[in-house]
This record gives C-alpha cells, sequence and structure tokens, in this order.
C-alpha cells in the first residue's frame, strides 16, 4: 500500500461518516466543498510542468510558454469546430494520465499490455464515474445548455456497455502482467482494492465528493510526491519550501487565468456557461499536462531512479 | 434455553446460522491452536496461546450470543463488545510477539491496546446508547471517533512502528506474517463499520434500507474471518519458522 493509497482509504472512511450525517449534497454545496481542494491542491501537480520539460533541454522559457499557450489555443479552436471530438479526446488523454499515474511506479519500462492498462484502468475510472452518477451527469447536462451535444456519449446503456468492457480488461491486463510476473500478486490484489474503494466511493458519495477524493488525494497528492522527490534527486530543492516556491507561480497564474475567464463570462465578454467554459479550461490544461508528465514518467522510473522514487 | 432444549433455527435465519457455526468453528479454532502449540519452538507458543484464547473467548461469548439471539431476536450488543474488548487487545498482542524478536518496545504494545480501545468504546456507545430508532447524528459521530482509532492501527500495521520492525527483523517469514496481518487490518476489520452502519439511524439502513439484522449477520461474518484467520496467519508463522530453524 502506498502512503496515498493509506490517506484515500482514512479519508474515504471518514467521508462516508460525515456523509451520512445529512449532508447537503446539491451541486452548489458540492463546489463549496470541493474548489478549494481543486484549487490549493489540484491545480498544483501540473504547476512545474515548464520545469520537468525543460529539463536538459536547451528551450527558452519564453518559447515553452508560448508553445504551450499556442497548444490551449488550437485546444479551444477544437471545442469551437468540433466539440464532441474534443470532448472524446479529453477523456482519452485524461484515461490513460490517470492509468498511467496509478501503475508507473511498478514498471522499469513500459510494455505495450502496461499501457494498455493504463488506459482502460483510466476508462473504468472515467465510465464508471460517469455511470455511477448517472442522474447527477443529467442533472448538470440540463443545467447547461452545450451539454446537449454530448448526449450521444452520456446514453445510461452506452456507459454501462463501456464501464463493463473497461472493468473486464482492467482485470485481464493486471492479471497478465501479474503473471509476467510485473507486479506481485499483493500488488494485484491491491490494485484490485483501490479500484474497488475508488468507484466504491464514486457510487456512495456526491459526484464531485467522490472524484474530488480520488483526484487529489490518489492522483495530485500522488505526482505531487514524485515530483518533490525527483527535483531533490536532481538537487532543484532542497526543502519543502523550496518545492512550493516552485509550484506556486503558475498555480496563482492559473487560479488568476480562471477567474478572469468567469469575470468575461459575467459580464458577458464571453457567451458560455461557467461549466462548459470550465471543461475547456481543464481539458486545455491537462493535455500537454498528460504529454510533460508521460515524458517524466519514462525518465523517472528507468533504473536511474527507480529505486529512490518509489 | 440450553443445549438439551430443542432449538430451532429458521431456515431463512441467516444471523441464527451464522451463529451456531461462529460458535463452532471458534470452539474448532481454539482446540486446534491449543494442540498446536506443541508442534512449535518455545519462541512462538505464546505466541499460539494468545491466537488460542482469542478464539475461546469468542467461542464462550459466541455460546451466549446465539441463544441471546435465538430466545429474543434482537442484538446481543453487550456480549458482542465484552468479546471485542478481550479479543481485539489481543490481537494487538500478536502484533507485538511478532515483532518483539525486532526490538518491539512495551510502549508499543500500549499504543495499539488504547487505540484498539478507543475504537470499541467509542463504537460501543454508537451502538447501544443509540437512541429508540435510531439517531443518524449520533450513530456518525460516534462511528467516525471509532475510525480515527482503527486508522491509527491501520497505519501502524502499514508503515508505522509495528511496519519498520518487521522491515528491521531481516526475518523474510516475520516479515510475510506481519504483511498478512496488516492485510487483515486493511480488508477483515473494515467488514465491521458495514455492520455498524445498518443499526437503526446507521447510513446504510436509512440510506439502503438495509435492516438492523444485518448487523449481526456482518460482525459474525467478519469474527470468522479475522478471529480465525488471524490465528492461522500466527500458526502458519510459527510453523514455517520452527522448520526454518530445526534445518
Amino acid at each position: 500500500m502506498t502512503k496515498a493509497t493509506f490517506i484515500f482509504i482514512s479519508f474515504l472512511l471518514l467521508t462516508l461518516t460525515l456523509i451520512s450525517g445529512g449532508y447537503d449534497a446539491s451541486l452548489s454545496g458540492q463546489l463549496i466543498i470541493t474548489t478549494p481542494f481543486l484549487l490549493i491542491l489540484g491545480i498544483p501537480h501540473g504547476a512545474i510542468d515548464n520545469v520537468l520539460f525543460l529539463r536538459n533541454k536547451k528551450i527558452k522559457h519564453v518559447h515553452f510558454i508560448v508553445g504551450y499557450l499556442l497548444f490551449v489555443s488550437l485546444n479551444v479552436v477544437l471545442w469551437t469546430a468540433a466539440p464532441l471530438i474534443a470532448y472524446l479526446i479529453f477523456l482519452v488523454i485524461s484515461a490513460f494520465h490517470f492509468g498511467q499515474s496509478q501503475f508507473c511506479h511498478y514498471f522499469n519500462k513500459q510494455t505495450f499490455v502496461a499501457k494498455l492498462l493504463f488506459f482502460f484502468w483510466g476508462s473504468t475510472l472515467l465510465s464508471g464515474l460517469l455511470y455511477l452518477n448517472y442522474n447527477e451527469i443529467q442533472i448538470i447536462m440540463d443545467l447547461y445548455k452545450e451539454f446537449d451535444q454530448f448526449r450521444v456519449l452520456h446514453r445510461k446503456i452506452g456507459l454501462l456497455y463501456f464501464f463493463s468492457v473497461s472493468v473486464s480488461l482492467t482485470i485481464i491486463f493486471t492479471v497478465i502482467l501479474t503473471y509476467k510476473r510485473l507486479l506481485t500478486i499483493e500488488n494485484m490484489f491491491m490494485e484490485f482494492l483501490v479500484l474497488t474503494l475508488i468507484l466504491s466511493a464514486f457510487y456512495l458519495l456526491p459526484l464531485l465528493i467522490g472524484f474530488t477524493l480520488y483526484f487529489i488525494i490518489l492522483h495530485a497528492f500522488k505526482v505531487m510526491r514524485e515530483e518533490y522527490h525527483f527535483l531533490k534527486i536532481e538537487q532543484q530543492i532542497v526543502s519543502l519550501r523550496g518545492f512550493i516556491s516552485l509550484v506556486a507561480p503558475f498555480t496563482v497564474i492559473s487560479i488568476v487565468g480562471i477567474l478572469i475567464l468567469f469575470g468575461c463570462i459575467y459580464s458577458n465578454l464571453v457567451n458560455l456557461s461557467y461549466g462548459y467554459s470550465l471543461l475547456i479550461a481543464f481539458s486545455s490544461i491537462t493535455l500537454p499536462h498528460a504529454y510533460v508528465m508521460n515524458g517524466f514518467y519514462l525518465l523517472t522510473y528507468n533504473k536511474q531512479y527507480s529505486a529512490n522514487m518509489k | 434455553m440450553t443445549l438439551l432444549e430443542v432449538l430451532i433455527i429458521p431456515k431463512d435465519d441467516a444471523v441464527a446460522f451464522t451463529f451456531f457455526t461462529g460458535y463452532m468453528a471458534m470452539l474448532a479454532a481454539s482446540i486446534f491452536f491449543f494442540f498446536e502449540r506443541g508442534r512449535v519452538s518455545d519462541k512462538w507458543k505464546l505466541s499460539l496461546l494468545v491466537s488460542a484464547l482469542i478464539t475461546f473467548i469468542a467461542a464462550v461469548h459466541y455460546y451466549y450470543m446465539r441463544d441471546y439471539y435465538l430466545a429474543t431476536g434482537e442484538n446481543p450488543t453487550a456480549l458482542r463488545y465484552i468479546d471485542w474488548t478481550l479479543t481485539v487487545p489481543l490481537m494487538c498482542v500478536e502484533f507485538y510477539l511478532l515483532t518483539k524478536a525486532a526490538g518491539a518496545k512495551i510502549g508499543l504494545l500500549w499504543k495499539l491496546i488504547v487505540a484498539s480501545v478507543w475504537m470499541l468504546v467509542a463504537g460501543y456507545i454508537g451502538e447501544a446508547f443509540n437512541p429508540e430508532g435510531g439517531d443518524t447524528s449520533h450513530s456518525v459521530l460516534w462511528g467516525f471517533l471509532s475510525t480515527i482509532g482503527y486508522i491509527y492501527i491501520l497505519y501502524t500495521a502499514w508503515f508505522g512502528e509495528v511496519a519498520k520492525l518487521a522491515e528491521a527483523s531481516n526475518n523474510a517469514v516475520v516479515k510475510k506474517g506481519v504483511r498478512t496481518l496488516a492485510w487483515f487490518v486493511l480488508v477483515g476489520w473494515a467488514i465491521y463499520p458495514i455492520g455498524y452502519m445498518c443499526m437503526p439511524g446507521g447510513w446504510l439502513n436509512t440510506s439502503f434500507g438495509w435492516g438492523s439484522e444485518n448487523v449481526d449477520l456482518f460482525y459474525n461474518i467478519a469474527d470468522a474471518i479475522n478471529k480465525i484467520g488471524f490465528g492461522l496467519v500466527v500458526y502458519s508463522i510459527a510453523i514455517s519458522s520452527t522448520k526454518e530453524e530445526k534445518a
């Protein structure tokens, strides 16, 4: 069990007892609870993409930022021109990214089967989130008119089918990797337990609270821990304070950016709903982040670093 | 009601069924651990005795609980918690005995005992003093407090003193054994809160309509897994270690 898993289990148990105490599970109530965690812990885990990407590369910082903004602009154009395709790309990349983050520390080399496992684990997570919270998803889709175009992807039977296929393939690929001795039997059982707990959290808890619990503890916290250890090995930081100063600038910029976006919507400069614009914003941040993290995982879990990172 | 009277177990009463099987399984396990004690080396005898005591104490309580349940149809809450107050700290003693050779101090034992008593007392208040008809806020408060004790033991077994001592022991058998017991704490002990949340006012009771009869069903299943399973793990470590010493 990793420390992230332990923290997740502890918080899940404690949250379950509190939720059963009659907590207001409306969407706005959930947003009040989850937003601070997403802003303070969620955004920082991607706030040093520049540091990780530029390491040992002869690319100027300003060029990275220009490239990053260009990528974001292209993504926004895609969302405008073909929202369904943009949404699908976002889901596929996110699925792979979540799976890669969950399993990367087990492998020194990412084989084809391991990559399949990453994708299907992530797709289990996302399809499970949508299927197990079907009613809440419908409420959100009714709330924002732009989400109407995604209804074709959110049909209950389709979600159930995709969820069942993803779960089955996740189990099969995990067993194959265990059979090939790339995972131990204990690792396999632990991963099955963790996936069961995540899906239970999605089912038992309100949509945003369940997802935030997974995203903050099992994803963002784990990634930040790995980034912190990596930067320490690389002697780019010496303490937690150094790490915080490193992640702070882009965290603040991202939060300010979201606030500006909301300000533009509020003053009718942008004719989009808050929910839809947030989806585009998250997708624009996620795609380059997933690309950078893929490189980071390939680098960190080779022989040079793996012993110190696990 | 005594054994000589005719006891009728309704065929659709899973709770009564598990009370009887639980009783027999605990008694059988106690006899097994008592007799097998003679086959292991001296340093493991105390551990096996503790395993036998855990299942024996449980067997005696199950003897009373099954009768209480058949006679009244109610949850034998007090008897249940008397049993746990004795057996759960003894499980903590098992952790201590396993890691003693690696340098575990008596302080570790006391910390585990305090955490387990905290967990049980909070659980008992939550269950026994639940107002008639159930009170969710009462159940939530004491369930939350009890969970804190559980999380402390879970941490100690997986990352804390117990895990570190097992790692430092350089004994593969002890390492594997402690890790297996840690799995019991993680999975086996987690069944109890499911039972707790079935009582009137509990979350599974109010949200999903799971009746209070499920409280004992989950507790009986969890007891069988944890008490007998826990003992079997200790037995397996003792036998493996004894064989290694003889080789």
